[in-house]
């Protein structure tokens, strides 16, 4: 292979990693702060624990989707030309 | 923690060990080799006339759209009949309807756009909570190797239209042009110009970015985590050859995620045209 190559293949697999390790921070912060003030409401009122579930899940997903940018942006680099 | 099972419990737990385990044994005496070959490419269909992006298909995902939409077609026949006493099929389908127009009847404002974003939010809600829930199940999928494209019965998960982008990008882009049709129909064409330029006519090109950037969100979220999924699945099963169980990832990724994604997607949907009727 020629250097060149390599210098490519190994920016590919650098940029896959950072996009990745950086892009999941967000996502990662904003679940946590759900999940928290969703235990506080949970531990305030125990007879809403099945309505705040679902609302936390539904937080989360929506929550999570910068992260899976991130995601599909690191499997562009990796698996597209 | 004591387990209190019935008999056909015990027995649906019994052999679905020992099937699970014959598969594993078979697995590994048949020396089946599984490499991350043609992971993440698709069969691709070039059509015979034009050229450009739009001239090629996935075959894949039409097939598989159709099966789901005949499928759907299939059980809905069944409902012809409602029953002043429901059973369990009709009470289930009664509460998940019911949960959606709750949701549809908080998020739009006018009562006359009430039925028909409830009837477009339930069709992309089952639509997609069925693609979604099919990749649980092991089934038809292709691979490409460097003979060419291949077809593979049960080493994989069935493949779902939503893993495909063409798909979630089309309704996605179906729900912000319905979204823009209603709020002419409700407001006027003039008011629904003016609401480009508020609060200030230098608001412009924000406003028309953010109307942009919303079908863009709105698929990406649906396609990152259906794709997403399922290659983390043949990544973490071919990590861990044979100990982790693929049928325990696959039910997360298919049945947990995908309905979620599925009721998120609806959701949003309905929130999109209920945000432009106010």
């Amino acid at each position: 292979m020629e250097i060149a190559d390599a210098l490519v293949q190994m920016g590919k697999y650098i940029g896959a990693g950072i996009a990745m390790g950086i892009g999941a921070i967000g996502p990662g912060i904003g679940q946590g702060n759900i999940g928290s003030r969703a235990m506080e409401a949970m531990a305030r009122q125990p007879e809403m624990v099945g309505t705040l579930t679902t609302r936390m899940l539904l937080a989360m997903a929506v929550a999570e989707s910068t992260g899976l940018y991130s995601l599909v942006i690191a499997f562009m680099i990796l698996l597209v030309a | 923690m004591k387990l209190n099972l019935t008999r056909n419990e015990k027995l649906f737990l019994s052999v679905f060990g020992i099937v699970y385990a014959a598969l594993i044994v078979y697995v590994i005496i048949s020396g089946y080799e599984f490499d991350l070959e043609g992971v993440g490419i698709r069969w691709i269909y070039q059509l015979p006339f034009g050229e450009g992006p739009l001239s090629r298909i996935n075959p894949m995902t039409v097939f598989m759209t159709w099966g789901i939409m005949a499928l759907i077609i299939i059980v809905a026949m069944s409902f012809r009949r409602f029953e002043l006493l429901p059973g369990k099929r009709q009470t289930l389908m009664e509460t998940l309807l019911g949960y959606m127009l709750e949701l549809t009847e908080d998020a739009v404002p006018r009562k006359r756009f009430i039925k028909p974003t409830f009837v477009i939010a339930c069709t992309l809600f089952i639509f997609i909570l069925i693609a979604n829930i099919i990749t649980a199940f092991p089934g038809l999928n292709t691979t490409v190797t460097e003979d060419g494209m291949k077809l593979t019965l049960f080493q994989d998960t069935w493949y779902s239209p939503t893993s495909d982008l063409n798909t979630n990008a089309t309704y996605a882009v179906m729900v912000l042009v319905i979204s823009h049709v209603f709020a002419i129909k409700a407001k006027g064409f003039s008011t629904w110009i003016r609401s480009f330029f508020q609060p200030h006519w230098l608001m412009l090109p924000m406003n028309v970015i953010s109307e942009i950037a919303k079908p863009i969100s709105h698929s990406l979220r649906l396609f990152g985590n259906i794709m997403g999924g399922g290659l983390l699945v043949l990544i973490i099963s071919y990590l861990i050859k044979y100990f982790v169980m693929p049928p325990f990832l696959w039910g997360f990724f298919g049945l947990f995620i995908g309905a979620i994604q599925a009721l998120v997607f609806s959701m949003l949907a309905i929130a999109y045209i209920g945000s432009l009727l106010e």
